[in-house]
């Protein structure tokens, strides 16, 4: 059990990677058309477009996060920029660069001339990419090559008690044998934050996991709106919870019972290994992206009603929380927790289930969002 | 079939997997008890004696405590839960 039966790639920084993407990432919205002509001209390369044109306005580190950590997660081979040539696309790529990306090309419209020299260059360097990435091979690796990023959307009455505990369990063993695993989405522990916080390795640390929730309630509070007084919801109550923290728990629980090592902003890079809290909005695309810019390299993704989500460098394993849409959305959902709740299967081999999951898609199964070509990406904005 | 759902070893309440109907036996996970009234589907069941003030366990955390002592085999919810920073709203 503790030797770890992983093959991944080894990334010069000494990340390991459980892909070997070639990205094509647009820097300026306006390459958006660059990149995906570049993308259908390249088989295997893949692109993601935004909607950030350049803005300097308060979310711009932010945004330079993002993008940065995006390219650089360890599930990517190679990232071609395209870009306009602006100090702050350079700098985006120099981030990229310090925080490990192997291989970088950069392409500007300038250098290249046209929008179609552009992408004619593109395809060029992204073919001489895709041939050295087939060439690198996996090699063995150990349990900690594994960035295990928790979420949860569509939520429903059962998320609480099937899929998310199930999914804590599969968490706790990694975290056990020396992986990362990170919790996000700050919104949905508001009320449980005492409970994370009296679970961190320092005190520290469990101020940190407080005050990361109370930042975000007074950002809310300040919009009129009290969160806690309004929870659990009538519609909760009718389900059977009775407190805000059963509520809160029920989400929280994806991270099993570990201890928090501790908090991340977002998009941020853990240093070290065990369970983190990363700052994330509760917008499932945004956490995603968020995740992926902090180089979760593998993601497991609770669900109710069942969602596409996917991302261009993570691979995402949707687990259903109850049986009649695992069994209605098969080529969205790898895995049905929701035999907890028929009594069927017990949580601990559910969590069983998803731990062997994640070991073979660490190790290159396809995953039901891969196979459909889910690549879904949003920037999270703070203040505009 | 399981007809509770125990989510972690240390834990003094279940959730009911199915509709408990009053006196039913539940013989499950090592543990003998019968239900003192029918709780529906999704809510918790008591499944160790609780008292006053003491923690409601769920997931090993403590999720609210008891204002009134429950027995085991008892619905527990807002009745007789509260959090242990907020009170729970019915509204």
């Amino acid at each position: 059990m503790n030797i770890s039966p992983l093959k991944a790639y080894l990334r010069p920084n000494g990340s390991w990677g459980l892909r070997n993407h070639v990205l094509v990432l647009p820097l300026h919205s306006a390459l958006s058309s660059s990149a995906r002509a570049i993308e259908e001209a390249s088989q295997g390369a893949v692109a993601i477009t935004h909607d950030w044109s350049g803005e300097i306005d308060a979310d711009l580190e932010r945004i330079i996060s993002t993008l940065a950590g995006f390219a650089s997660n360890p599930n990517n081979f190679a990232t071609i920029f395209l870009t306009l040539d602006s100090p702050n696309e350079r700098r985006i790529i120099e981030r990229a660069e310090s925080l490990g990306l192997p291989n970088v090309v950069h392409l500007s419209l300038a250098d290249a001339g046209s929008m179609h020299k552009l992408v004619d260059v593109g395809i060029l360097e992204a073919d001489q990419l895709l041939t050295r990435a087939l060439l690198q091979e996996r090699i063995p690796a150990p349990w900690s090559a594994i960035v295990l990023g928790l979420e949860c959307g569509g939520s429903d009455a059962l998320s609480g008690i099937t899929a998310n505990p199930a999914l804590g369990v599969a968490s706790d063993m990694l975290v056990d044998l020396g992986a990362t695993s990170i919790l996000g989405e700050t919104t949905e522990i508001l009320g449980a934050e005492h409970l994370l916080a009296a679970r961190a390795i320092t005190p520290e640390v469990g101020v940190e996991i407080v005050n990361t929730v109370l930042r975000y309630e007074s950002s809310i509070n300040y919009e009129g709106i009290d969160l806690r007084g309004a929870q659990p919801s009538r519609g909760n109550i009718e389900g059977g919870l009775s407190t805000l923290e059963e509520k809160s728990l029920g989400a929280a629980k994806k991270a099993g019972n570990a201890v928090f090592t501790g908090v991340l902003e977002y998009a941020e890079v853990p240093s070290a290994h065990g369970l983190f809290f990363m700052d994330t909005p509760g917008h499932d695309i945004e956490q995603l992206t968020g995740f992926a810019a902090g180089h979760v390299n593998i993601v497991v993704f609770t669900s109710g009603r069942g969602t596409p989500t996917g991302s261009a460098t993570m691979p995402v394993i949707k687990v259903a929380t109850n049986t009649p849409m695992a069994t209605s959305l098969k080529d969205l959902i790898d895995l049905n927790a929701g035999t907890i709740a028929d009594g069927i299967e017990s949580l601990s081999e559910v969590g069983n289930r998803i731990f062997n999951e994640i070991v073979a898609v660490a190790n290159g199964k396809e995953t039901k969002a891969e196979r459909g070509g889910h690549h879904e990406f949003s920037l999270s904005r703070l203040y505009n | 079939m399981r007809k509770i759902l125990i989510l972690h070893s240390s834990d003094n309440v279940a959730v009911c997997l199915s509709e408990i109907i009053k006196g039913e036996i539940i013989e499950q996970d090592g543990k003998k008890f019968s239900a003192l009234e029918s709780i529906p589907r999704g809510h918790k069941i008591a499944i160790a004696n609780i008292d006053l003030n003491e923690g409601i366990i769920k997931y090993g955390e403590r999720m609210g405590h008891a204002t009134s002592r429950i027995n085991a085999g008892s619905h527990v919810h807002v009745h007789n839960v509260l959090g242990d920073r907020l009170a729970s709203s019915d509204s």
